[in-house]
């Protein structure tokens, strides 16, 4: 399948090598285009890619055959890298990691991308990240949380995750009494940690924990910046700090999450392309049979269009030094 | 629960269930056999097509798919010596040393039943454990996941060859195991090790294209060297052969029985991965010799040493599936992509799906379990022709050989790299078979290694000392003591130690 996927590529990158940027209306009639995916098959940017491949040929003028080819390695900065450099087209476009806007901001060695110079499809989706705990333990509010006397302890699977980060600037500018344990290869495990008590709790996307919230095992306490109706009335991490800086520490983690799935171009590709992508994601959005297999799927669909995207990129590129210098305290991009 | 159990295989045996299941098997089945394109990847690739189905369809298909793999991956493994799946590697060792001795067809018959012993006992594992599941899971912490880690790897003892030289040879082996284990993210905070500076080796070594080449291009190269087919100048079974290996089954079946346990055992708890399984029961088969001569004989085509891993890779599956129905927690990598499917088509897994939707979940019982009498079946038809190809000529055999090994590689990353670890394994697999150094403990090191570290950091940080004085780690202790024992005076019961030979070397 996947050497297939890759056959056509190269077929693709022959057959359309004339770039067909100079039109002033693109038409992808006859054409493949090739949706890098920067994980294996499997996981949520993958499951979430295939369903847009197949709702893209309807809206993308000309019909195009459109197929998902996955690129996993170091976190998608291996297919990042590719799609950078790719034919600005509108044949390749990639699906990566939300954190690799944070990865450019601390400077990772590997990457060899501008993450402002794509040209930015946008984000079909955001990901909202709650801290959950069990719903045995007598703590209701984050002021509880605080003054807790023992520390509660939150399983996490490493840095460069949400489960992760999240608490542990909580911890750290909030002064929740935490202790965080890495090391769980997923949040699944951090689940059943919870179900044998041997943690009191997880951070993670609302909708990998909404199951266990519905059957009772956990209660969220606080929530991040993106957020869906059903959990909007919990406070947000920001709200419980007062420091400026330490507010902006927060937001610059929370930015990725707005952007959940960022979606991207070659840099230098024609503005009639970019355009016609994101009509076509504005409609894939708001195709409602679209709509019912992403929420079946756990998707928070909410299109952020690449123009907003790249201004929201251009400010975490732009953060002062100062708020940059405390994020990297904290975060490592792995 | 019997009413339930019926209404379950009545709502399987509905047309369109069963012809979802057909579909599902028949892919299942080409997946199994080609190397690289593993059963979990697949699954990830079929999630659209379920969207319209529903619960009981969905699963005929899904799991008929997954059903099958491990028993197909392991027809490539004994006929060729390259892995069909990453969880059939272990067949190869005794496998495809009886392809050699021109028993390829008795070794199938072997497998394939086994497979399906193992298959059922999964299914069974996972009906009976439906009232105590809650129990079973959660008795398991880090400290115990730990522990069991050590288990494994004190399994090295029994897997390494015999007399103090070869104990010495496999405990290295299985320390550089351990070692090619810690390449890439430390599981604690992400610091990367050992990634020369590639992008690549970022998420660690990928299992897949290093089993292909460590197993696959030694035995390429021992054909091309020696110029006959694979089966050599020995006359391919005749067509009882395969026969013979059913029987076999049935000749050591508490060792089948045995085996799918440990199987069914190691894939209830979400953590191990699949791929451990088969080394375990590889190294409880070469217990079950009793002399030293009867020791040396696994690695050189003991049909044991097929039953076991052969059992244990389907059975795991019955027993993957009790914490990804029960807790929403996958008990594999595939596990993990399933449990997708089940939100896919409006399923929450969870303790309702052991009352309110227990049909659903006895269905998947029965799909497990007919997916593999059906494929054991139409095999069976067919292994004959399968085995003949052991007499192929070698020269004609190698350009195809090849091929599946790169190909087989390079499909599970896109990747150069994957190519690049393959060939290196196939050198270091190559050397270490020339000079007869025991190859299985460096895979059982590689595969438990990740898992060992990781929890031991949680259990100390979690625990402190004291996660050392649990019910279940003491016992498990013991029981890795009593694995290095038996090995130590299995050593002993030879009349005299007998000089290093590399058994379970293949």
């Amino acid at each position: 399948m996947k050497a297939i996927s890759g056959l056509l590529l190269v077929i693709s990158l022959l057959v359309a090598a004339p770039a067909m940027g100079q039109q002033a209306a693109p038409s992808f009639a006859g054409r493949t285009v090739t949706l890098v995916v920067g994980y294996n098959p499997g996981g949520g940017y993958d499951q979430i890619a295939r369903i847009i491949a197949r709702y893209l040929p309807k809206y993308l003028p000309g019909n195009p055959t459109v197929v998902v080819q996955n690129m996993p390695g170091a976190n998608s900065i291996t297919a990042a890298n590719h799609v950078y450099g790719a034919r600005p087209d509108g044949l390749t476009l990639g699906a990566f990691n939300r954190n690799l806007i944070l990865g450019q901001l601390v400077k990772v060695p590997a990457i060899r991308f501008d993450m402002s110079k794509f040209a930015w499809i946008g984000s079909p989706a955001t990901e909202t990240t709650i801290l959950a705990i069990r719903a045995d333990l007598p703590y209701r509010t984050p002021a509880d949380l605080v003054s807790a006397r023992e520390a509660l302890v939150v399983g996490a699977t490493g840095p460069g995750a949400s489960t992760y980060d999240f608490p542990l600037l909580l911890k750290a500018l909030a002064k929740f009494n935490l202790r965080i344990i890495s090391g769980y290869p997923s949040s699944g495990d951090i689940m059943l940690a919870i179900e044998r008590k041997e943690v009191d709790g997880r951070a993670g996307s609302y909708s990998s924990i909404k199951p266990f919230i519905d059957r009772g095992l956990v209660r969220a306490v606080v929530r991040s910046r993106a957020s869906v109706a059903a959990i909007a009335q919990l406070p947000t991490d920001e709200s419980l700090v007062s420091d400026a800086r330490a507010k902006a520490v927060m937001n610059l983690r929370a930015v990725p999450e707005q952007l959940g799935r960022p979606y991207l171009l070659p840099p230098g590709t024609p503005a009639a392309i970019v355009r016609a992508y994101w009509d076509a994601f504005t409609k894939i959005t708001q195709d409602r049979e679209f709509l019912a297999e992403a929420e079946r799927a756990g998707f928070e669909i909410e299109y952020t269009r690449g123009d907003e995207a790249q201004k929201i990129v251009q400010s975490v590129l732009n953060s002062p030094p100062d708020v940059v210098k405390i994020f990297q305290q904290f975060f490592s991009f792995n | 629960m019997i009413d339930a159990l019926l209404q379950a295989l009545v709502e399987v045996l509905r047309w369109d269930a069963l012809s979802f299941m057909l579909i599902g098997i028949a892919l299942g089945f080409w997946v199994g056999l080609l190397p690289g394109l593993g059963g979990g990847t697949t699954l990830a690739l079929m999630l659209p097509f379920v969207y319209r189905m529903e619960p009981v369809q969905a699963f005929a298909f899904l799991l008929g798919m997954h059903a099958v793999v491990a028993t197909t991956g392991d027809i490539t493994s004994i006929l060729f010596g390259i892995p069909g799946e990453g969880t059939t590697a272990a067949t190869i060792l005794d496998g495809y040393a009886m392809s050699k001795k021109g028993q390829a067809g008795r070794a199938l018959g072997a497998s394939l039943m086994s497979s399906l012993v193992g298959a059922i006992v999964g299914a069974l594992a996972l009906l009976a454990a439906i009232p105590v599941v809650r129990p079973l899971v959660l008795a398991f912490g880090s400290p115990e996941l730990f522990m069991l880690a050590i288990l494994g790897i004190a399994f090295i003892a029994t897997l390494s060859a015999r007399g103090g030289r070869g104990m010495l040879r496999g405990f290295l082996a299985g320390c550089l195991g351990l070692f090619f284990a810690a390449v890439g993210p430390d599981p604690q905070s992400g610091h990367l090790r050992y990634t020369l500076g590639t992008l690549y080796l970022w998420e660690g070594l990928d299992l897949v294209p290093v089993l292909v080449g460590f197993f696959a291009i030694p035995e390429i190269i021992d054909l091309a060297v020696r110029g006959t087919a694979i089966a050599g100048r020995a006359h391919v079974g005749p067509l009882g052969g395969v026969l013979e290996g059913v029987k076999d089954t049935f000749r050591h079946f508490w060792l089948t029985i045995r085996c799918s346990l440990i199987g069914a055992y190691i894939g209830v708890i979400p953590g191990l991965g699949g791929g451990v399984a088969q080394w375990i029961a590889y190294a409880h088969s070469t217990q079950s010799a009793k002399t030293p001569r009867e020791r040396e004989g696994f690695g050189q085509g003991d049909v044991r040493g097929v039953l076991g891993p052969g059992a244990a890779n389907n059975s795991k599956e019955g027993g993957a599936l009790i914490p990804t129905v029960a807790f929403g927690v996958p008990g594999s990598s595939a596990m993990a992509i399933l449990l997708g499917g089940f939100l896919l088509v409006g399923l929450t897994p969870g303790p309702e799906m052991l009352t309110r939707h227990l049909d659903v979940t006895l269905s998947m019982v029965w799909t497990i379990v007919l997916a593999n009498i059906i494929t054991v079946a139409a095999s069976l038809a067919f292994l004959n022709q399968l085995a003949r190809l052991t007499a192929v000529r070698g020269s004609i055999l190698i350009p195809f050989l090849v091929v599946l090994t790169f190909l087989g590689s390079y499909t599970n990353n896109n990747n150069l790299g994957d190519i690049v670890v393959m060939l290196t394994f196939g050198a270091l697999g190559y050397a270490m078979v020339r000079f007869r150094w025991p190859r299985a403990p460096l895979v059982l090191g590689l595969v438990l290694g990740n898992i060992a570290e990781r929890y031991l950091w949680i259990s100390v940080a979690r625990y402190g000392a004291a996660w050392l004085t649990r019910p279940i780690v003491l016992l498990l202790l013991a029981l890795a003591a009593g694995v290095v024992v038996s090995a130590l005076l299995q050593l002993r019961r030879g009349e005299k130690p007998v000089e290093a030979e590399a058994v379970g070397a293949g």
